[in-house]
Protein backbone atom coordinates (compact mmCIF):
# COMPACT_ATOMS: atom_id res chain seq x y z
CA UNK A 1 0.00 0.00 0.00
CA UNK A 2 1.27 3.47 -0.82
CA UNK A 3 0.25 5.64 2.06
CA UNK A 4 1.70 9.07 2.45
CA UNK A 5 3.61 9.08 5.70
CA UNK A 6 3.47 12.23 7.79
CA UNK A 7 7.02 12.62 9.01
CA UNK A 8 8.10 15.06 11.65
CA UNK A 9 9.23 18.27 10.10
CA UNK A 10 12.86 17.77 11.05
CA UNK A 11 13.09 14.31 9.45
CA UNK A 12 11.36 15.45 6.27
CA UNK A 13 13.56 18.52 6.06
CA UNK A 14 16.61 16.35 6.62
CA UNK A 15 15.71 13.95 3.82
CA UNK A 16 14.93 16.83 1.45
CA UNK A 17 18.30 18.28 2.33
CA UNK A 18 19.93 14.96 1.47
CA UNK A 19 18.20 14.95 -1.91
CA UNK A 20 19.30 18.50 -2.63
CA UNK A 21 22.90 17.77 -1.67
CA UNK A 22 22.93 14.71 -3.91
CA UNK A 23 21.59 16.61 -6.91
CA UNK A 24 23.91 19.58 -6.38
CA UNK A 25 27.03 17.44 -6.02
CA UNK A 26 26.29 15.29 -9.06
CA UNK A 27 25.51 18.42 -11.08
CA UNK A 28 28.73 20.05 -9.90
CA UNK A 29 30.86 17.06 -10.89
CA UNK A 30 29.29 16.80 -14.35
CA UNK A 31 29.37 20.54 -15.12
CA UNK A 32 32.93 21.08 -13.95
CA UNK A 33 34.19 18.02 -15.80
CA UNK A 34 32.42 19.10 -18.99
CA UNK A 35 33.92 22.57 -18.69
CA UNK A 36 37.41 21.14 -18.19
CA UNK A 37 37.05 19.08 -21.37
CA UNK A 38 35.81 22.14 -23.26
CA UNK A 39 38.66 24.25 -21.96
CA UNK A 40 41.17 21.60 -23.02
CA UNK A 41 40.36 22.32 -26.66
CA UNK A 42 43.08 24.48 -28.23
CA UNK A 43 41.62 27.41 -30.16
CA UNK A 44 43.42 29.12 -32.97
CA UNK A 45 41.91 32.56 -32.43
CA UNK A 46 42.01 34.06 -28.97
CA UNK A 47 41.14 37.51 -27.68
CA UNK A 48 44.32 37.75 -25.63
CA UNK A 49 47.76 36.38 -26.29
CA UNK A 50 48.31 32.64 -26.20
CA UNK A 51 50.35 32.78 -23.05
CA UNK A 52 47.65 34.73 -21.22
CA UNK A 53 44.95 32.43 -22.52
CA UNK A 54 46.96 29.40 -21.48
CA UNK A 55 47.47 30.86 -18.03
CA UNK A 56 43.78 31.60 -17.71
CA UNK A 57 42.83 28.10 -18.87
CA UNK A 58 45.31 26.58 -16.45
CA UNK A 59 43.82 28.52 -13.52
CA UNK A 60 40.25 27.69 -14.58
CA UNK A 61 41.03 23.98 -14.85
CA UNK A 62 42.68 24.12 -11.46
CA UNK A 63 39.59 25.65 -9.89
CA UNK A 64 37.20 23.28 -11.66
CA UNK A 65 39.27 20.26 -10.63
CA UNK A 66 39.14 21.50 -7.03
CA UNK A 67 35.35 21.85 -7.40
CA UNK A 68 35.10 18.26 -8.60
CA UNK A 69 37.12 17.03 -5.64
CA UNK A 70 35.04 19.12 -3.24
CA UNK A 71 31.82 17.68 -4.71
CA UNK A 72 33.25 14.17 -4.39
CA UNK A 73 34.07 14.75 -0.72
CA UNK A 74 30.61 16.21 -0.16
CA UNK A 75 29.12 13.05 -1.65
CA UNK A 76 31.23 10.92 0.73
CA UNK A 77 29.91 12.98 3.66
CA UNK A 78 26.38 12.46 2.35
CA UNK A 79 26.93 8.69 2.24
CA UNK A 80 28.22 8.81 5.82
CA UNK A 81 25.13 10.76 6.94
CA UNK A 82 22.86 8.29 5.15
CA UNK A 83 24.59 5.37 6.88
CA UNK A 84 24.03 7.01 10.25
CA UNK A 85 20.41 7.81 9.45
CA UNK A 86 19.87 4.24 8.27
CA UNK A 87 21.29 2.71 11.44
CA UNK A 88 19.15 4.93 13.67
CA UNK A 89 15.88 5.05 11.75
CA UNK A 90 15.56 1.94 9.63
CA UNK A 91 13.20 0.17 12.00
CA UNK A 92 12.53 -2.96 9.91
CA UNK A 93 16.22 -3.86 9.84
CA UNK A 94 16.75 -2.89 13.50
CA UNK A 95 13.81 -5.10 14.49
CA UNK A 96 15.18 -7.95 12.43
CA UNK A 97 18.66 -7.57 13.95
CA UNK A 98 17.19 -7.54 17.48
CA UNK A 99 15.03 -10.64 16.89
CA UNK A 100 17.95 -12.49 15.31
CA UNK A 101 20.20 -11.69 18.26
CA UNK A 102 17.47 -12.69 20.74
CA UNK A 103 17.02 -15.98 18.92
CA UNK A 104 20.75 -16.71 19.00
CA UNK A 105 20.97 -15.95 22.72
CA UNK A 106 17.91 -18.04 23.53
CA UNK A 107 19.28 -20.97 21.52
CA UNK A 108 22.53 -20.76 23.44
CA UNK A 109 20.69 -20.59 26.75
CA UNK A 110 18.49 -23.60 25.92
CA UNK A 111 21.49 -25.63 24.82
CA UNK A 112 23.30 -24.77 28.04
CA UNK A 113 20.32 -25.72 30.20
CA UNK A 114 19.72 -28.93 28.24
CA UNK A 115 23.31 -30.02 28.86
CA UNK A 116 23.04 -29.14 32.55
CA UNK A 117 19.84 -31.17 32.88
CA UNK A 118 21.41 -34.21 31.19
CA UNK A 119 24.43 -33.81 33.46
CA UNK A 120 22.14 -33.68 36.49
CA UNK A 121 20.35 -36.84 35.38
CA UNK A 122 23.64 -38.71 34.89
CA UNK A 123 24.95 -37.61 38.28
CA UNK A 124 21.65 -38.60 39.93
CA UNK A 125 22.04 -42.13 38.55
CA UNK A 126 25.59 -42.36 39.86
CA UNK A 127 24.58 -40.89 43.22
CA UNK A 128 21.80 -43.44 43.61
CA UNK A 129 24.28 -46.27 43.08
CA UNK A 130 26.79 -44.68 45.46
CA UNK A 131 24.16 -44.30 48.14
CA UNK A 132 23.06 -47.91 47.73
CA UNK A 133 26.64 -49.01 48.18
CA UNK A 134 27.29 -46.64 51.05
CA UNK A 135 24.25 -47.41 53.15
CA UNK A 136 24.67 -51.13 52.75
CA UNK A 137 28.29 -51.01 53.94
CA UNK A 138 29.77 -50.46 57.38
CA UNK A 139 31.06 -46.98 56.44
CA UNK A 140 27.56 -45.61 56.84
CA UNK A 141 27.72 -46.02 60.62
CA UNK A 142 29.24 -43.54 63.09
CA UNK A 143 29.05 -44.26 66.77
CA UNK A 144 26.13 -46.59 66.09
CA UNK A 145 24.14 -43.90 64.24
CA UNK A 146 23.48 -44.08 60.54
CA UNK A 147 25.55 -41.28 59.07
CA UNK A 148 24.12 -39.65 55.90
CA UNK A 149 26.35 -39.63 52.83
CA UNK A 150 26.35 -35.84 52.64
CA UNK A 151 27.35 -35.54 56.28
CA UNK A 152 30.16 -38.08 55.79
CA UNK A 153 31.36 -36.13 52.76
CA UNK A 154 31.22 -32.92 54.75
CA UNK A 155 33.21 -34.41 57.62
CA UNK A 156 35.74 -35.90 55.21
CA UNK A 157 36.12 -32.43 53.71
CA UNK A 158 36.73 -30.89 57.17
CA UNK A 159 39.30 -33.55 58.10
CA UNK A 160 41.04 -32.97 54.79
CA UNK A 161 41.66 -29.23 55.45
CA UNK A 162 44.59 -28.46 57.81
CA UNK A 163 43.05 -25.21 59.16
CA UNK A 164 40.15 -27.07 60.79
CA UNK A 165 40.44 -27.28 64.58
CA UNK A 166 37.17 -29.08 65.24
CA UNK A 167 37.55 -32.60 66.58
CA UNK A 168 34.73 -34.95 65.62
CA UNK A 169 35.10 -36.78 68.90
CA UNK A 170 34.40 -33.53 70.81
CA UNK A 171 31.19 -32.88 68.92
CA UNK A 172 28.01 -32.92 70.95
CA UNK A 173 26.38 -36.29 70.22
CA UNK A 174 22.86 -34.82 70.63
CA UNK A 175 23.54 -32.12 68.06
CA UNK A 176 25.17 -34.67 65.80
CA UNK A 177 22.16 -36.99 66.15
CA UNK A 178 19.71 -34.15 65.47
CA UNK A 179 21.76 -32.85 62.59
CA UNK A 180 22.37 -36.38 61.33
CA UNK A 181 18.66 -37.20 61.41
CA UNK A 182 17.59 -33.95 59.73
CA UNK A 183 20.25 -34.15 57.05
CA UNK A 184 19.64 -37.86 56.62
CA UNK A 185 15.98 -37.19 55.85
CA UNK A 186 16.89 -34.30 53.52
CA UNK A 187 19.63 -36.22 51.70
CA UNK A 188 17.47 -39.31 51.29
CA UNK A 189 14.61 -37.20 49.97
CA UNK A 190 16.91 -35.37 47.53
CA UNK A 191 18.70 -38.43 46.20
CA UNK A 192 15.78 -40.81 45.93
CA UNK A 193 13.47 -38.03 44.77
CA UNK A 194 15.76 -37.19 41.85
CA UNK A 195 16.36 -40.83 40.98
CA UNK A 196 12.60 -41.50 41.14
CA UNK A 197 11.97 -38.65 38.72
CA UNK A 198 14.74 -40.00 36.48
CA UNK A 199 13.27 -43.52 36.55
CA UNK A 200 9.80 -42.23 35.79
CA UNK B 1 18.68 -6.63 5.55
CA UNK B 2 20.49 -3.86 7.40
CA UNK B 3 23.85 -5.21 6.36
CA UNK B 4 22.78 -5.29 2.70
CA UNK B 5 21.91 -1.59 2.72
CA UNK B 6 25.08 -0.62 4.54
CA UNK B 7 27.10 -2.75 2.15
CA UNK B 8 25.38 -1.03 -0.78
CA UNK B 9 26.38 2.35 0.66
CA UNK B 10 29.97 1.18 0.98
CA UNK B 11 29.89 0.16 -2.68
CA UNK B 12 28.61 3.66 -3.48
CA UNK B 13 31.65 5.11 -1.73
CA UNK B 14 33.91 3.00 -3.94
CA UNK B 15 31.97 4.16 -7.00
CA UNK B 16 32.52 7.81 -6.02
CA UNK B 17 36.26 7.16 -5.79
CA UNK B 18 36.05 5.47 -9.19
CA UNK B 19 34.32 8.58 -10.64
CA UNK B 20 37.13 10.86 -9.50
CA UNK B 21 39.78 8.40 -10.62
CA UNK B 22 38.35 8.02 -14.13
CA UNK B 23 37.92 11.81 -14.46
CA UNK B 24 41.57 12.27 -13.52
CA UNK B 25 42.69 9.57 -15.97
CA UNK B 26 40.75 11.23 -18.81
CA UNK B 27 42.30 14.64 -18.13
CA UNK B 28 45.75 13.07 -17.83
CA UNK B 29 45.33 11.25 -21.11
CA UNK B 30 44.13 14.43 -22.84
CA UNK B 31 47.22 16.25 -21.63
CA UNK B 32 49.48 13.90 -23.65
CA UNK B 33 50.51 14.74 -27.17
CA UNK B 34 49.12 11.52 -28.54
CA UNK B 35 46.04 10.50 -26.58
CA UNK B 36 44.92 6.90 -26.67
CA UNK B 37 41.37 7.05 -28.03
CA UNK B 38 40.29 3.61 -26.84
CA UNK B 39 41.50 4.34 -23.32
CA UNK B 40 39.62 7.64 -23.39
CA UNK B 41 36.43 5.89 -24.49
CA UNK B 42 36.75 3.25 -21.81
CA UNK B 43 37.42 5.75 -19.09
CA UNK B 44 34.57 7.97 -20.24
CA UNK B 45 32.15 5.03 -20.19
CA UNK B 46 33.40 4.15 -16.74
CA UNK B 47 32.88 7.73 -15.58
CA UNK B 48 29.33 7.92 -16.89
CA UNK B 49 28.37 4.47 -15.59
CA UNK B 50 29.76 5.18 -12.14
CA UNK B 51 28.14 8.56 -11.76
CA UNK B 52 24.75 7.23 -12.89
CA UNK B 53 25.06 4.33 -10.47
CA UNK B 54 25.94 6.67 -7.60
CA UNK B 55 22.97 8.92 -8.31
CA UNK B 56 20.47 6.07 -8.69
CA UNK B 57 21.64 4.17 -5.62
CA UNK B 58 21.64 7.21 -3.34
CA UNK B 59 18.23 8.31 -4.62
CA UNK B 60 16.86 4.82 -3.91
CA UNK B 61 18.27 4.87 -0.38
CA UNK B 62 16.77 8.31 0.31
CA UNK B 63 13.41 7.16 -1.07
CA UNK B 64 13.47 4.08 1.17
CA UNK B 65 14.33 6.19 4.21
CA UNK B 66 11.47 8.55 3.41
CA UNK B 67 9.12 5.55 3.57
CA UNK B 68 10.40 3.88 6.75
CA UNK B 69 11.59 6.77 8.95
CA UNK B 70 9.17 7.59 11.76
CA UNK B 71 11.05 10.24 13.69
CA UNK B 72 10.70 8.25 16.92
CA UNK B 73 13.61 6.61 18.72
CA UNK B 74 13.76 2.83 18.60
CA UNK B 75 13.17 1.30 22.03
CA UNK B 76 13.97 -2.34 21.28
CA UNK B 77 16.58 -4.15 23.28
CA UNK B 78 18.24 -7.54 23.59
CA UNK B 79 18.95 -7.03 27.28
CA UNK B 80 16.57 -9.68 28.66
CA UNK B 81 17.83 -12.43 26.34
CA UNK B 82 21.42 -11.44 27.07
CA UNK B 83 20.77 -11.58 30.81
CA UNK B 84 19.11 -15.01 30.59
CA UNK B 85 21.99 -16.34 28.52
CA UNK B 86 24.52 -14.89 30.95
CA UNK B 87 22.73 -16.57 33.88
CA UNK B 88 22.73 -19.90 32.01
CA UNK B 89 26.47 -19.59 31.41
CA UNK B 90 26.94 -18.73 35.11
CA UNK B 91 24.97 -21.88 36.04
CA UNK B 92 27.18 -23.99 33.80
CA UNK B 93 30.32 -22.41 35.23
CA UNK B 94 29.10 -23.02 38.80
CA UNK B 95 28.36 -26.67 38.00
CA UNK B 96 31.82 -27.00 36.47
CA UNK B 97 33.47 -25.54 39.59
CA UNK B 98 31.50 -27.79 41.91
CA UNK B 99 32.30 -30.89 39.86
CA UNK B 100 35.95 -29.86 39.91
CA UNK B 101 35.88 -29.65 43.69
CA UNK B 102 34.14 -33.04 43.92
CA UNK B 103 36.73 -34.59 41.65
CA UNK B 104 39.53 -33.07 43.68
CA UNK B 105 38.05 -34.42 46.91
CA UNK B 106 37.67 -37.90 45.42
CA UNK B 107 41.30 -37.83 44.29
CA UNK B 108 42.41 -36.79 47.77
CA UNK B 109 40.44 -39.61 49.34
CA UNK B 110 41.85 -42.17 46.93
CA UNK B 111 45.43 -41.01 47.36
CA UNK B 112 45.95 -39.13 50.64
CA UNK B 113 49.74 -39.06 50.11
CA UNK B 114 49.49 -36.29 47.47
Amino acid sequence: MATQRVLPQSKETLLQNYNKRLKDDIRSILDNFTEIIKTAKVEDETQVSRATQAEQDHYEMHVRAANIVRAGESLMKLVSDLKQFLILNDFPSVNEAISLRNQQLRTLQEECDKKLISLRDEIAIDLYELEEEYYSSSCGQWDGVELPLCEAFHRQDIWGSPETTSDPSCANPEDTDHLGTQESIQCNLNSHGSSTSEQS
Amino acid sequence: MANDRLRALEDVEKEIALVLQSAGTIVLELSKEKANASLLDRQLNQFQTSINRVESELSAQIRYLTQVATGQPHEGSTYSARKDCQMALNRAEYARVKLGELGHTCEMMLDPQT
